[in-house]
């Protein structure tokens, strides 16, 4: 079965191989940050005291949560442009790594709305009680007492967020874009062996994911430090 | 200089507080006490706005505490210290931090000013040498002192505590009732709920006793110490100081 591994493994093939893991990795991060920020606006909409911006809030988790996200990048990948094309007439030649990124933002920053709202939960309410009786308003509060202390317990579930990201990564190479398991696929295709490059791009999953699973451990303890 | 007058604060079908009117004169150190439950950490709370009450006034120097008058609100509420039970210091700041944050913020103090400010505070509590520590460095004792030295920074004309020494141990209640006893010389405004009837005997002027969200008796310190009048501070007094 592994009959064509030693062909397979030829310093090109991992270099190809490499160039995809860092896409699914600048991917994968770009996500998280702009998860990230929608998960700011996403917590702030579901804290609001406005009852229709909480159940926009509310929507938007449910139905992001309740749905493939494989789903999802397909959507977005075929309605983007025909929603552009009924608007101008014109074809939109379309970035699948950009419409991959954004479907994958919009995806993580549903998850990250919940962190990030347990996180500001989690913050003891003597805390705003504290700042209520020096003056502080509402917003200097979050930001400078409520937020950095809520980040400190969203970090570790984010790393962790992070690395479901680099493996849902895979995903966008069903619109073609070519990230790890999709550079895996060509390399199969040129030498009709699927099995060998298969398992070396789990390799490189793994490395990804250990080391960043060992980074996130590190950081979990230098914040317990600090505690 | 605190007026209420007939506050009522309810949470669901309990009336935590019930048609509660009192009056504190400048310079008058007053401790609320009573049984658990019975409102005293409302009453206070409902002073300085952090509850609402649903019936009834409080008035600052003779101005109404208005929500909907936001500027004049937030400037009587400024003007009111409130230490809590459990210090609420801020964890991910140092001690000094603690301190400037709301001078810099609020107040709209410059950096070094504020920094001037807070370590005179500090020195008044004894604990400048603590100033770069974090809160999780300090005591229960030094953290309350923290967090009166916090208050402090903010000139505030009169002190609210809700049993500041509650949360302590005991052997390190006593610094933090010094700071008090040291503050109530200076002549500053002072409402303190508290169980510790040492202090209420010897530093307050006068103690109201609260039960089922009712002022039950109020007297000047010695009288309610010596000659109680109502049977249920009788009682409440004999249960404690036994
Ligand atoms: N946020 C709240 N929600 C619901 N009930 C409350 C709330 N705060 C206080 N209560 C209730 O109101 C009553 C009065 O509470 P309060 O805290 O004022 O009493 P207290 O005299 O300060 O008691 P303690 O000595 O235990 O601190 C209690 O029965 C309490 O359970
Ligand atoms: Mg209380």
């Amino acid at each position: 079965m592994f009959a064509a591994f030693d062909k397979v493994f030829t310093p090109e093939n991992i270099l190809y191989l490499a160039k995809g893991a860092v896409i699914s990795l600048i991917i994968a991060a770009l996500s998280l940050l702009l998860g990230i920020v929608l998960g700011i606006i996403g917590a702030s909409a579901k804290r609001s005291k406005f009852f229709v911006i909480r159940m926009l809030g509310n929507i938007y988790v449910e139905v992001i949560r309740g749905t493939p996200m494989l789903l999802q990048i397909l959507l977005l990948f075929s309605v983007v442009p025909s929603i552009y094309t009924a608007f101008t007439g014109e074809v939109l030649r379309i970035n699948i790594y950009l419409i991959g990124v954004i479907a994958m933002s919009i995806n993580s920053g549903a998850y990250s709305t919940e962190l990030i709202r347990s996180g500001i939960n989690g913050v003891d309410k003597g805390q705003w009680e504290a700042c209520e009786t020096l003056g502080l308003t509402h917003w200097q509060t979050m930001k400078l007492v409520v937020l950095p202390q809520a980040f400190k317990r969203i970090i570790p579930p984010m790393i962790s967020e992070f690395i479901t990201l680099i493996k849902d990564s895979s995903l966008i190479s069903c619109i073609g874009a070519g990230e790890l398991l999709k550079a895996s696929q060509v390399i199969g295709a040129e030498y009709y062996d699927v099995m060998s490059p298969y398992c070396l791009a789990a390799i490189f999953y793994l490395i990804m994911t250990i080391s960043i699973s060992y980074l996130g451990r590190y950081v979990e303890r230098k914040l317990a430090e600090s505690d | 200089m605190i007026k209420v007058e007939h506050i009522v604060k309810q949470f669901k079908d309990l009336k935590a507080v019930n048609d509660v009117s009192l009056e504190i004169k400048k310079g008058e150190i007053v401790c609320l006490i009573g049984p658990s439950g019975s409102g005293k950490s409302t009453v206070l709370r409902c002073i300085n706005g952090l509850e609402k009450p649903e019936q009834g006034h409080v008035y600052l120097n003779g101005q109404l505490l208005d929500e909907s008058q936001k500027e004049q609100y937030t400037q009587l509420r400024s003007q009111m210290g409130f230490v809590f039970q459990h210090f609420n210091l801020f964890p991910h700041m140092t001690v000094l931090k603690n301190l400037t944050l709301a001078q810099i913020q609020v107040k709209q103090r410059s950096e070094e000013e504020a920094i001037k400010i807070a370590c005179e505070y500090l020195e008044r509590v004894g604990l400048l040498d603590k100033k770069d520590e974090y809160p999780s460095k300090l005591s229960g004792g030094q953290k309350q002192r923290v967090a009166i030295a916090r208050s402090l920074c903010m000139n505030p004309q009169i002190m609210l505590f809700d049993e500041p020494t509650s949360a302590l141990d005991p052997e390190v209640v006593i610094e933090v009732l010094e700071v008090m006893q040291e503050l109530a010389k200076e002549g500053m405004t002072m409402v303190v709920v508290t169980h510790e009837m040492g202090f209420a005997r010897t530093v307050a002027d006068r103690v109201i006793f609260l039960e089922d969200g009712q002022i039950v008796e109020e007297n000047t310190s010695e009288e309610f110490f010596s000659h109680p009048k109502t049977k249920r501070a009788q009682d409440f007094l004999n249960k404690v100081m036994h």
